[in-house]
């Protein structure tokens, strides 16, 4: 049966993909795709970079894995916040799946893989700083042998560097964005250069790495990478740019030949996304919102941020901004759209009464949906309301926001204090879209075909089913059959396997606190970037 | 399994810490007075790090960003072993707590 390849792009989308591909700038993708199958992959609800990895990488929706966002309240009853990390992944991963059934595994720059789960293989988590990437690996002698092992490796340049990677969200012009793409395309380069000494050293059945720095250009440089947003004659600054971000992924797809070339023909190779991308205009502050209906009182001193201020979702707030005794609902953290309902006796003795509880979002629901208006036009901005029910289903599901917001322009809402509630950015910069990609191919798979939309949630048991393995009985997605020729098919019947093995859950979880102490201001760049 | 002494928890820290600081000068002495930022050159961002290795190395979650926020408030300039020490005494559970548990 077939190893398998997951070759993770950050916020890869086919708006961008199809453009570079039909301009010639990533042959290797224009292959791929011509002897392969291409689908949309559908990302969570709401589509945010750790969610999305982790039910990409555990066949389970967030109610079930656990990680709803960057960071999260670590129980119902809590008013701790806690910073995501391996911790809350609690549903098994497809690297332990690949494990009960034998096979080895490797696993590059997942977010919430640290510390690293102890699995036959090796592993490097994302979004750690070079610092403690060592000591956070699997096996934990890893780095040391890279060091020693691989000629260029620099840990520094492979960890994520928050100062670095600030620019990708702030909107404010930089003098030289040729460094940044640079320390972009080096990051990428440094990551394939470890998937392939691991490959070919300390082999595994199936390999995992992500690309991060698709999502980070895409946001930072969307009018450069949207063609219908290319002007109709651009100046030569714009080309400049536009030409930089195709050195970047000029770079991807020589990293996509040499995985090719590496992997061989008995390798499944899936081109995932965790969400796809699209461009984000203007600036919704929710909390100024729910000040103005009376759901809302900020604490004395609260400083307002400015109108123009370009930043792409500035801060990651602490709670101690909002006079809880006078708020029942407040939005908590920058980049989860979610609003928290605060209800007597669930956190604290502040809040609605419980029993209040249906009628109360039921009426903040429609007054979301339908007054929360642009005050120039009456244009509604919120297009879709999810209640925790609908979205984060399952065990986990008490410690999400009780409502998730989608934006009329899918932006992040900006959680700060302001003097009026909407404000337009001077310049559109990415945000992410529901809609990614996944592109496979390899022994068994359709050549040149396009399917149905997928979801996330169907790479696990998919994976697995290319390797000849079983499917664990309570994944939540399914095998895409239709990527798969009926020969193949035929050959290969599906099997279904015992259930997933739970992983605790951190147990007496209790790190906690206010989020926006200033030790931890690098991690606001988290918030925005996802 | 050892009990989790000041002392235990101090060598176990700076055990820690000079893993994570790979051009470590041996000669620094390290007291509780040492400073983590100004002392041993850590960055903001290492506290995540540091969270995270603290966790698994005594296998239980610690209130780190509580820790965080006091220390912003209190306006230290620097975050010392000791205060670190305090905290995790103040958060550790010994082994036959956690049993109990
Ligand atoms: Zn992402």
């Amino acid at each position: 049966m077939s190893k398998v390849v997951l070759f993770g792009l950050d916020g890869a989308t086919y708006t961008v993909l199809d453009d570079l591909v039909a301009r010639g700038m990533m042959p290797t993708l224009a292959e791929f795709m011509r002897t392969g199958v291409r689908a949309k992959m559908l990302s969570v609800k709401p589509p945010l970079t750790p969610p999305a990895w982790s039910t990409l990488v555990t066949g389970r929706t967030p109610g079930h894995h656990g990680v709803t966002g960057f960071f999260q309240y670590d129980a119902p009853d809590s008013l701790s916040i806690q910073l995501i990390s391996s911790r809350q992944l609690v549903a098994e991963t497809i690297w332990s799946m690949v494990n009960r059934q034998g096979k080895r595994a490797g696993s590059l720059n997942f977010v919430a893989h640290q510390p690293a789960p102890k699995i036959d293989g090796w592993v490097i988590p994302g979004w750690v700083s070079w610092r403690w990437i060592r000591r956070l690996s699997h096996p934990s002698t890893l780095i040391d042998k890279l060091k020693a092992e691989l000629p260029g490796f620099d840990v520094k340049s492979l960890a994520i560097d928050f100062e670095e990677e600030r620019k990708a969200i702030v909107g404010a012009p930089i003098d030289d964005y040729k460094d940044w793409v640079g320390l972009h395309i080096n990051r990428e380069t440094q990551w394939f250069n470890v998937m392939k000494h691991q490959m070919l050293h300390d082999p595994v059945d199936l390999v995992g790495v992500v690309y991060d720095g698709v999502d980070k250009l895409q946001h930072l440089l969307w009018p450069y990478l949207d063609p219908a947003l290319t002007p109709a004659e651009p100046d030569a600054e714009f080309l400049r740019i536009r030409s930089l971000c195709w050195d970047y992924f000029r770079n991807i797809d020589n990293l996509l030949k040499q995985t090719m070339e590496l992997a061989g023909p008995n390798t499944t190779i899936f081109i995932c996304s965790d969400h796809g991308f699209t461009g984000s205009w203007e600036i919704l502050f929710i909390n100024n919102w729910l000040e103005e209906r009376g759901y809302l009182t900020w604490k004395e001193g609260t400083e307002a941020v400015q109108d123009d201020n370009q930043e792409l979702e500035p801060s990651f707030y602490r709670l101690s901004a909002f006079d809880l005794t006078r708020t029942k609902a407040y939005a908590l953290t920058a980049s989860s759209n979610g609003i928290y309902i605060s209800v007597k006796g669930r956190k604290d003795e502040n809040g609605i009464p419980p029993e209040e509880y249906e009628s109360f979002r039921r009426k903040l629901i429609d007054e979301l949906l339908n007054e929360c208006v642009d005050p120039e036009t009456g244009e509604k901005l919120i297009t879709n309301v999810w209640t925790r029910e609908e979205i984060f289903d399952g065990p986990m599901r008490d410690i999400a926001p009780d409502l998730t917001l989608a934006l009329r322009d899918y932006g992040f809402v900006s959680v700060r204090r302001n003097r009026r509630m909407l404000a337009k950015r001077p310049q559109i910069l990415g945000t992410h879209h529901p809609e990614g990609v996944l592109i496979a191919r390899g022994p068994g798979i359709r050549q040149g075909a396009v399917i149905d939309d997928v979801h996330l949630v169907d790479v696990a048991p998919t994976a697995l089913y290319s390797m000849g393995l079983s499917i664990p009985a309570d994944l939540q997605g399914r095998v895409l059959n239709e990527i798969y020729t009926p020969e193949f098919l035929e050959a290969h019947k599906l099997r279904r396997g015992e259930e997933t093995k739970a992983v605790a859950a951190a147990a007496g979880a209790d790190a906690p606190g206010d989020e926006e102490a200033e030790i931890l201001e690098k991690l606001k760049a988290l918030g925005y970037i996802e | 399994m050892e009990l989790l002494t000041r002392d235990k928890v101090r060598q176990d820290l700076i055990e820690l810490l000079k893993d994570a600081r790979e051009d470590w000068d041996h000669s620094i002495n390290v007291t509780d007075e040492t400073g983590i930022f100004n002392d041993l050159g850590f960055e903001s961002i290492d506290a995540v790090g540091l969270s995270s290795s603290l966790e698994a190395h005594f296998d239980q979650s610690l209130p780190f960003p509580e820790f965080m926020t006091k220390v912003k408030e209190q306006n230290l300039k620097d975050i010392t072993v000791g205060h670190l020490l305090d905290f995790l005494m103040a958060n550790l559970r010994q082994s036959a707590e956690r049993a109990a548990a």
